[in-house]
């Protein structure tokens, strides 16, 4: 049996991807490792309310809570707050992921898409070099599955790109390592989401408090993997959610482990073969996030796709307008944002302390890293010279 | 005599896929859904180690 399209990994950008393009008229398998679409969730579970406009969700399942804005603590807690109100309403919602994925992946379904579980991609099929498919194996048996094109969608540790010789190991810099509590009995005073920032308390990276209704809270830490050492992001969690009173009588429900590329953008486009999502290391530097990246790129992905079958060309010429267009994207604010990365990483504690004293009554227009970014830029002009060409980069 | 190899503790794995980003060997890969490190291509340098999370990774594997 022969597809068009092999998307290897079930997560936000394979489902899209491989929705887009089985609507184009491709047919199309996904073939997923794990037993279960979405477990374990591997997310800190925030995601923009823009995707509202996107018709890639239908229902509410996915939606655990609605933020009404972020608070971001210095070191020494003084906090800047970026309320629902100032941001015209535009925040965001934390989210069941597992559900999520898996309302994805319905919507792959009824476009046509296959799936294939408790198949592992293990290399790719090449006939001269030229790639023809993928080596699974599936319940321990090895199968050849031939495509046109495959989509390496496998996530932040991605083979798919390394088989197709497109570098995608992660210097420690580039990589922030995750643990994340689930947990209940919270005091959550309220819905906003919190944010807090220290080389002690979250080293090259933060620590969020993300609330799922009143009583139940995410809360996890991401610190750079070139400061961390061995079991240093769930030690540090540990101390932090001793300290805070408002998880005195808390209990873990889920406990989960992540990992986050937030690196430059690398090349995702070979003959017969694309990157999407973790893969393509479409991540916003600074924060993290790549949820609604996956979305937005993904139906590019699945659109360019749909359209090299339907010409049957299956070249890098051809698939290239899926990096042309994912670039115009956030190919900009992903080299902007790459920057500023760095240029927080040089910070010491009082500078962040003194940036966020600096911004603790400042009126947001949008509720956006750009535009802390543009405050933090307009306040201090000197301190942040670096980053002043950046902003003539707009979003 | 070389240094000890890296060696997942699958009971403590939690399959985030963090080491496999890093290894500059390509040497770690997903068995049964938990990483494992194949002996033969990891030279010792600790990154997955400390990359780890949870600390599922010590330096206790094969000489």
């Amino acid at each position: 049996m022969k597809y068009d399209v092999i998307v290897v990994g079930s997560g936000p950008a394979g489902s899209v991807t491989a929705r887009f393009a089985a609507e184009a008229g491709a047919k199309v398998l996904i073939v997923e490792r794990r037993q279960e679409i979405g477990t374990p969730v591997l997310c800190g579970e925030g995601i923009s309310r823009k995707i509202d406009d996107w018709d890639m969700l239908e229902g509410t399942r996915w939606i655990a809570g609605r933020m009404e804005g972020a608070r971001i603590y210095s070191p020494n807690g003084t906090m800047v707050k970026l309320s629902a109100d100032m941001a015209g309403n535009e925040t965001g919602y934390v989210i069941y992921r597992d559900i999520f994925d898996q309302e994805l992946a319905r919507r792959a379904a009824k476009a046509g898409v296959k799936i294939m579980m408790n198949a592992q991609a293990i290399g790719l099929l090449k006939d001269e070099g030229k790639i023809k498919g993928v080596k699974i194996n599936h319940f321990d048996e090895e199968r050849d599955i031939e495509a046109d094109v495959i989509i390496g969608a496998d996530g932040v540790e991605s083979k798919v790109g390394k088989w197709a010789d497109i570098d995608t190991t992660l210097k420690p810099k580039d990589l922030e390592t995750c643990a994340q509590y689930t947990l209940t009995n919270v005091d959550c005073k309220d819905a906003y989401c919190d944010f807090y920032l220290g080389k002690k308390i979250a080293p090259g990276g933060y620590i969020w408090v993300f609330p799922k209704g009143k009583d139940v809270a995410n809360v996890g830490i991401g610190i750079l993997a070139s400061l961390s050492e061995a079991g240093m992001a769930k030690k540090l969690l540990d101390e932090f959610i001793a300290k805070d009173s408002r998880f005195a009588h808390a209990e873990p429900v889920r406990f989960l482990a992540g990992a986050v590329p937030v690196a430059n953008p690398i090349e995702t486009v070979r003959d017969n073969l694309i990157l999407v999502g973790d893969a393509a290391r479409h991540v916003d530097p600074i924060t993290g996030g790549g949820l609604t990246h996956c979305l937005e790129i993904g139906k590019i992905a699945g659109e360019v796709v749909g359209k090299a079958v339907q010409t049957q060309d299956f070249s890098q010429d051809f698939l290239m307008e899926y990096e042309m267009r994912w670039k115009e994207v956030i190919g900009k604010k992903m080299k902007r944002n790459y920057r500023v990365k760095e240029t927080l990483l040089d910070m010491d504690d009082k500078t962040f302390n003194m940036l966020a004293d600096s911004l603790k009554d400042y009126k947001f227009e949008e509720l956006s890293t750009l535009s802390l970014i543009k405050a933090l830029v307009l306040k201090h002009p000197t301190l942040l010279m670096k980053l002043r060409p950046l902003m003539k980069i707009s979003e | 005599m070389g240094k000890p190899k890296a060696k997942v503790d699958t009971k403590e794995c939690l399959a985030c896929g963090g080491c496999i980003s890093v290894c500059p060997q390509d040497a770690i890969s997903w068995y049964a859904n938990k990483a494992l490190v194949d002996e033969k291509g990891c030279i010792s340098c600790a990154i997955c180690i400390r990359t780890c999370p949870v600390g599922a990774i010590s330096g206790d594997g094969a000489l």
